[in-house]
C-alpha cells in the first residue's frame, strides 16, 4: 500500500483516537457523578412515602420513576461501551497502518544517544542514585517525623500540668484551658495555663488517650470498654499504681465519666448541687458548676433515701459538652471548660427512692431516661443548647434504669428498661422499635447489649435476652438477678452480680447457667466493665474483683481498696477512675 | 496482509465479547417482590485452567525456539497476538505470572493460605525457562509485553542513566509488593495492574489512563512497563543472567557495525567500552571497596527507615484501618456509621478481638518492614557497586538480564543476513 495513504491513515485514526477518547471520558465522568436513583424528585416521593406510612399510589410513582432512571442509566453505560468498541477498533486501525508505514524502515539512528564515554554515563547514575536515595530517606524522616503523635500533640495542646506529666485533650486542642470568670456559676476553677508552668514540662507532654469513658458504664452504657493497658490490681492504702486521689466536696453515688483529660463526676446536698471537673493525670480539680439559678428549681430538695441520694445518676459528656441531672429534677450542661451553657428543670420526678437514671450522651443529644410516677417519659436534648429534639411518654412505672444504645443491624438503638417492659427506640427521632412485658417490681439495673441481642434483668423479674431485631425473646432465665448492678455480655456469655454476693455467667446463646462465684457476705451495686477481655467489679465494701471473660470466668484478682464503692469505674487506656464512697481516686498503669 | 486482516477481525470479535458488570441499588423499600436466586454461570474453568498452563509452555517453548534456535522475531510477533488475545482479552489478564509473586509470597509465610496449582505454575514456569533460555516469558508471552511490543512503531532510546535509575524502580516495587502481601494487607500488583483494564473494558479510570500513557509511551520507547515497573521481570532478569542457553546475535564473529546496539528497543545491547577517562586504578577501587564498606550501613539504614514507617504503611491494612475507623466512632458514638462500621457493628465485631488482629497485623509489619528495608538498602547498594565496576568490552555483548528476546536485533545484524538473506525481516 502507498506509504502515503498509510500515513494518512494513521494520522487520521491517531485525531479521531484523541477527540473520541476525549469525549468518552468526559462521558465516563459525566455517568459516574450521576445517582439516578438520589433525584430530588424520587427523595422527595420516598420521604412522603415515608410519612404517609405506605401510600401503595406513590409507591408505583416511585417505581416507575425508579425504573426510568435505571433504563436511563444503563442507556448511558451501553453508550459508553460501544464507544470504547469503537475506539479499540480505531487504536488497531492505527497501529497497524503506523506499523505498516514503518515497516521498511530501519532503525539506524546516525549517532548514539549518549555521546560521552560508559563511565561517565554511570558516574552520572550514580550521583543520582546517591541523591534519590538520600532524597528518599530525608522524606522517609521527615514523614516519621511529622506523623509523630508526640509532635501532634505538643503542637496542638498549649496546656500543661504541673509536675512532670500533661497532657492533651483532642476535643480543646485549640482553645485555652480556662474558666470563664464572669460566669457566676463556676465556683470553682483551677486554670490549666501553660504560660504559668515550667518550660520544660511542655517538653514532658504526654498524649492522652482517645478512649473515652462518655457515660454511666462507658461509651453507650454498655459495660465495655476499648481501654487498653489497665491496671490489675493496685494498693489505695499504700498508694501503689495509684496516680491521685481526692475526698469529693459533695457526696453521690454517680460514677465518673472520662473524656481526653477530664474526668466528670457530680455531688449535691442539702446545700448545693454540682458537677466537678477533674484532670485525668494530676487529679486537680479544674472546676465546679453549680445547679443554682435554675427556673423552676424545687426550693426544697426531695426526700430521697440514703443510699440513692440527691446525685445517683452518672453525667454525660460528647467531648463537647458536659451533662449532670439531679434528684430535683435540675439538669445542667456545661462546656468542658466549665461554662454554663444552660440549665432547666425537668420537673420534681415522683420517685420514692430518689431519682436515678443516669444520662447518657448520643453524638450532639442527651438522653434522659425519666420515668417517674407522675409523667413517665424519655428526652432527647440538644446538648449545646438544652432544646428539646423529641420526647417520648411512656407506660412505665417509676423505674431507676438508665438507658443504652445498642447496635442492631448497623443501626443504633436505645433501650430502656422499665417496669413492665424493655423497649427500643430510634434515637433519633424516638419512634419506639420493639417492646417487651418481661419485667416487674423495681427496676434499677439497666440493659446491655452484644451481638444484635439485648440483655436486660431485674431482681424479682427475669434475665432476658430479645433478638434486638424484632423484640421476641431468645430466652430467659431466673437463676440469679442483678438489683442495683447491670449486666455485661460479650457475644458468648453474660454476666451479671447480684446484691446478695453472687457473680454469675450465662450462656449468651441459650441462657444456660454458667460458673458462679459467691461472695457470702458481699453485696454489688457497681456494674461489671469488660476490658481487655477481662471482667472488673466492685464489691460494695471496696473488694476489686476480676475475672476472665471466657467460658472458664476464672477469678483472677480480688483484693481490697479499703473504701465502700458504690459507683461503677470509669477506664481509659492505662488507667482506672473509681468513686468511692467519699473520694475519687486514678489507678495507673505507670 | 489477507492474515492480518483476518486476525484483526478475530481480535476486534474477541472484544466485543467483554461485558462490564454494573453494580445498581436495588430498590430500597418492599413492595412484596421476591428476588430469583441468582445462578452464576460455572464456566469450564478447570479446563481453561488446562488449556493455559498448555499454552503458556507452548509459547514460551515456540519463542525459546524462535531466539535460540532460529533467530527469528516473526513467530514471536503471532505468540505477543495470541497472547494478548487469550491471555489479555479472554482470560483478562489473569491468572497472571507477575502478580502470581503475591500468591507465592503469602503461601510461604501463612499455611493457611491455600495457593492454586494453576497459580505456582504460572510463577514457577517463566522462571523456569528463565534459567534455560533468558527471558522468553517477557518476549511475547506475557500479554503486558506483548502488548507493549505490538503496539510499538519505532524505537527512541532514553538517556542510558535515566534508563539505569528508572530500573531500579522494579526492584523496589517488588519488595513492597512482597510486603504488601505476606502481610494481608493487599495485592497491590493486581490493583495497580495498569493494563487489566483494556484486557477488561472496564476498571479503575486511574488505572486505566496510567495504562494509556504507558501504551502511548510504548508507541516510541520500547516496554516502559517491562522496563521500569514490572516486578516478576525483575525477578526473571536474575534467572536469565545465568541462564543455559542463552540468547546470541550470531553464530559468526561481530563486526562492531552497532546496527543491533541501536536496534534494541530495551537498551540491552552493550557497545565495546574502552576507558577513555583519566582516573587512576586506584581511585576506582578505593572508590569499589567503600560502596562495599558501606553496603552494610546502608541496609541499616534502609531496615531503620522501613521500621520507623511500619506503623504508618500498616494503615493500609484493613484491620488496621477498621480499628482506626472504630476507635474514632468509640470518641464519638454519634456521628454517621460509614458502610466499614455498619459492617463491623452490624456483624457483632467484638473491638477487643479487632484490637488483637490490629496488634498482630502492626508487629507483623514491624518485622517485614525492617526485612524490606534491608531489601531496598541492598538493592540501593549494589545498584551503587554495579555503576562503580569498570568493565572492558571488544564486542556488543547482550545483557542477559535486561534482554526481553523481542528478536528485533537478529534481522539488523549483517553477519546474520550472511547466513539468512532468504529471511523476512518485514516485521
Amino acid at each position: 500500500m502507498n506509504k502515503l495513504i498509510l500515513r494518512n491513515i494513521a494520522i487520521i485514526s491517531a485525531l479521531f483516537i484523541v477527540t473520541f477518547s476525549t469525549m468518552l471520558i468526559t462521558n465516563y465522568f459525566q455517568v459516574r457523578g450521576t445517582t439516578p436513583l438520589q433525584t430530588e424528585v424520587v427523595e422527595t416521593l420516598k420521604q412522603l412515602n415515608d410519612e404517609n406510612n405506605g401510600n401503595p399510589a406513590l409507591q408505583e410513582q416511585i417505581r416507575q420513576l425508579d425504573l426510568l432512571a435505571r433504563k436511563a442509566y444503563f442507556v448511558r453505560i451501553d453508550h459508553l461501551m460501544v464507544g470504547v468498541y469503537i475506539l479499540l477498533g480505531m487504536l488497531a486501525v492505527f497501529l497497524v497502518s503506523a506499523r505498516l508505514y514503518f515497516v521498511r524502515d530501519k532503525n539506524i539512528p546516525l549517532k548514539a544517544i549518549d555521546q560521552m564515554d560508559e563511565w561517565i554515563i554511570k558516574s552520572k547514575a550514580r550521583k543520582y542514585v546517591g541523591w534519590i536515595a538520600s532524597g528518599i530517606a530525608a522524606i522517609a524522616l521527615i514523614f516519621v517525623v511529622l506523623s509523630s503523635p508526640y509532635l501532634t500533640t505538643t503542637e496542638a495542646a498549649p496546656k500543661t500540668e504541673e509536675g512532670a506529666t500533661a497532657a492533651i485533650l483532642p476535643e480543646t486542642e485549640n482553645e485555652p484551658e480556662q474558666i470563664n470568670p464572669t460566669d457566676s456559676s463556676a465556683i470553682e476553677t483551677a486554670e490549666a495555663d501553660s504560660s504559668k508552668l515550667p518550660a520544660d514540662s511542655v517538653s514532658k507532654q504526654i498524649p492522652v488517650s482517645k478512649i473515652t469513658h462518655n457515660a454511666f458504664r462507658g461509651n453507650n452504657s454498655n459495660g465495655i470498654t476499648s481501654a487498653k493497658g489497665v491496671p490489675v490490681k493496685w494498693d489505695l492504702g499504700g498508694g501503689t499504681h495509684i496516680a491521685w486521689k481526692h475526698d469529693i466536696p459533695r457526696s453521690g453515688f454517680n460514677s465518673p465519666v472520662i473524656n481526653g483529660n477530664k474526668v466528670f463526676i457530680s455531688g449535691a446536698d442539702e446545700k448545693a448541687r454540682e458537677l466537678y471537673c477533674y484532670d485525668l493525670t494530676t487529679g486537680e480539680q479544674l472546676w465546679t458548676l453549680a445547679a443554682v439559678n435554675i427556673p423552676g428549681s424545687p426550693f426544697k430538695m426531695p426526700e430521697t433515701t440514703e443510699d440513692t441520694g440527691l446525685a445517683a445518676s452518672t453525667v454525660a459528656t460528647n467531648g463537647k459538652q458536659v451533662c449532670a441531672i439531679f434528684a430535683s429534677g435540675d439538669l445542667i450542661c456545661a462546656d468542658m471548660e466549665g461554662k454554663k451553657l444552660w440549665a432547666k428543670n425537668l420537673g420534681m420526678p415522683d420517685n420514692h427512692y430518689g431519682y436515678a437514671s443516669s444520662l447518657l450522651s448520643f453524638g450532639n443529644l442527651l438522653i434522659v431516661q425519666y420515668d417517674n410516677q407522675n409523667s413517665p417519659k424519655v428526652i432527647a436534648l440538644d446538648m449545646a443548647t438544652g432544646a428539646e429534639r423529641w420526647s417520648k411518654s411512656r407506660k412505665e412505672k417509676v423505674t431507676w434504669s438508665s438507658p443504652i444504645i445498642a447496635y442492631v443491624n448497623n443501626k443504633p438503638q436505645l433501650v430502656l428498661m422499665g417496669n413492665p417492659a424493655i423497649t427500643a427506640y430510634n434515637p433519633n427521632n424516638g419512634e419506639q422499635l420493639w417492646r417487651v412485658e418481661c419485667l416487674s417490681g423495681e427496676v434499677g439495673s439497666s440493659a446491655c447489649s452484644s451481638n444484635g441481642v439485648v440483655y436486660g434483668a431485674s431482681e424479682y423479674a427475669t434475665l432476658v435476652a430479645i433478638n434486638a431485631t424484632d423484640g421476641t425473646v431468645l430466652w430467659e432465665a431466673n437463676d440469679y438477678l442483678p438489683e442495683v448492678s447491670s449486666p455485661v455480655a460479650t457475644k458468648d456469655f453474660v454476666y451479671l452480680a447480684t446484691s446478695y454476693g453472687t457473680v454469675a455467667s450465662y450462656d449468651s446463646k441459650t441462657g444456660k447457667l454458667g460458673k458462679v462465684h459467691d461472695f457470702s457476705g458481699s453485696q454489688f451495686y457497681s456494674s461489671p466493665i469488660i476490658a481487655e477481655g477481662k471482667i472488673f467489679l466492685f464489691s460494695n465494701d471496696g473488694k476489686m474483683h476480676v475475672f476472665s471473660a471466657d467460658a472458664e470466668f476464672k477469678l483472677l484478682q480480688s483484693f481490697e481498696t479499703g473504701e465502700n464503692t458504690f459507683a461503677t469505674p470509669a477506664f481509659t487506656d492505662n488507667k482506672i477512675v473509681v468513686r468511692t464512697e467519699k473520694s475519687i481516686y486514678c489507678v495507673t498503669a505507670n | 496482509m489477507k492474515n492480518k486482516i483476518v486476525l484483526m477481525c478475530l481480535f476486534l470479535l474477541q472484544l466485543g465479547q467483554g461485558v462490564a458488570q454494573n453494580r445498581f441499588p436495588k430498590p430500597d423499600f418492599e413492595s412484596g417482590y421476591k428476588y430469583p436466586e441468582i445462578h452464576y454461570a460455572v464456566s469450564h474453568e478447570d479446563l481453561l485452567v488446562i488449556v493455559d498452563i498448555f499454552l503458556l509452555v507452548l509459547l514460551m517453548g515456540i519463542v525459546s525456539w524462535a531466539v535460540i534456535k532460529k533467530r527469528t522475531r516473526k513467530p514471536i510477533i503471532w505468540v505477543s497476538v495470541i497472547s494478548v488475545a487469550y491471555f489479555g482479552f479472554f482470560r483478562h489478564g489473569c491468572v497472571c505470572s507477575i502478580g502470581s509473586i503475591q500468591n507465592i509470597a503469602l503461601a510461604l509465610v501463612d499455611s493457611t493460605y491455600v495457593l492454586p496449582l494453576s497459580v505456582l505454575l504460572f510463577f514457577i514456569l517463566p522462571v523456569l525457562f528463565a534459567f534455560l533460555f533468558g527471558r522468553v516469558f517477557c518476549a511475547g508471552v506475557c500479554p503486558f509485553g506483548a502488548l507493549q511490543e505490538l503496539v510499538h512503531i519505532k524505537s527512541y532510546k532514553l538517556p542510558r542513566t535515566l534508563s539505569i535509575i528508572l530500573g531500579m524502580i522494579p526492584w523496589i516495587y517488588l519488595i513492597f509488593a512482597l510486603l504488601y502481601a505476606i502481610t494481608r494487607t493487599s495485592f497491590i500488583i493486581c490493583h495497580f495492574d495498569p493494563f487489566v483494564g483494556f484486557f477488561r473494558l472496564g476498571g479503575d479510570i486511574g488505572m486505566i489512563l496510567f495504562g494509556a500513557v504507558l501504551l502511548i509511551l510504548a508507541l516510541f520507547v520500547g516496554r516502559p512497563f517491562c522496563r521500569f515497573m514490572c516486578p516478576y521481570g525483575a525477578l526473571l532478569s536474575l534467572f536469565s543472567s545465568v541462564s543455559i542457553w542463552k540468547i546470541r546475535l550470531t553464530d559468526k564473529s561481530c563486526i562492531n557495525c552497532e546496527l543491533c546496539h541501536n536496534a534494541c528497543p530495551v537498551d540491552a545491547i552493550r557497545p565495546p567500552y574502552t576507558n577513555k577517562v583519566n582516573e587512576s586504578r586506584e581511585r576506582g577501587v578505593k572508590r569499589l571497596l567503600n560502596y562495599f564498606v558501606l553496603l552494610p550501613l546502608m541496609i541499616l539504614c534502609g531496615a531503620f527507615l522501613m521500621r520507623l514507617v511500619s506503623n504508618e504503611l500498616s494503615r493500609s491494612n484493613k484491620d488496621v484501618r477498621l480499628y482506626e475507623m472504630v476507635m474514632q466512632h468509640e470518641t464519638n458514638p454519634g456521628e454517621v456509621l460509614s458502610v466499614e462500621l455498619e459492617a463491623f457493628y452490624g456483624q457483632g465485631g467484638v473491638i477487643n478481638e479487632l484490637a488483637e488482629k490490629a496488634e498482630k497485623v502492626q508487629s507483623d509489619y514491624n518485622f517485614y518492614a525492617t526485612i524490606a528495608g534491608i531489601l531496598i538498602g541492598l538493592v540501593i547498594g549494589i545498584t551503587l557497586i554495579e555503576l562503580s565496576v569498570k568493565r572492558t568490552r571488544k564486542l556488543y555483548e547482550i545483557d542477559h538480564a535486561a534482554c526481553v528476546g523481542c528478536a528485533r536485533c537478529f534481522s539488523y545484524c549483517p553477519q546474520y543476513k550472511i547466513g539468512n538473506e532468504s529471511g523476512n525481516t518485514s516485521l
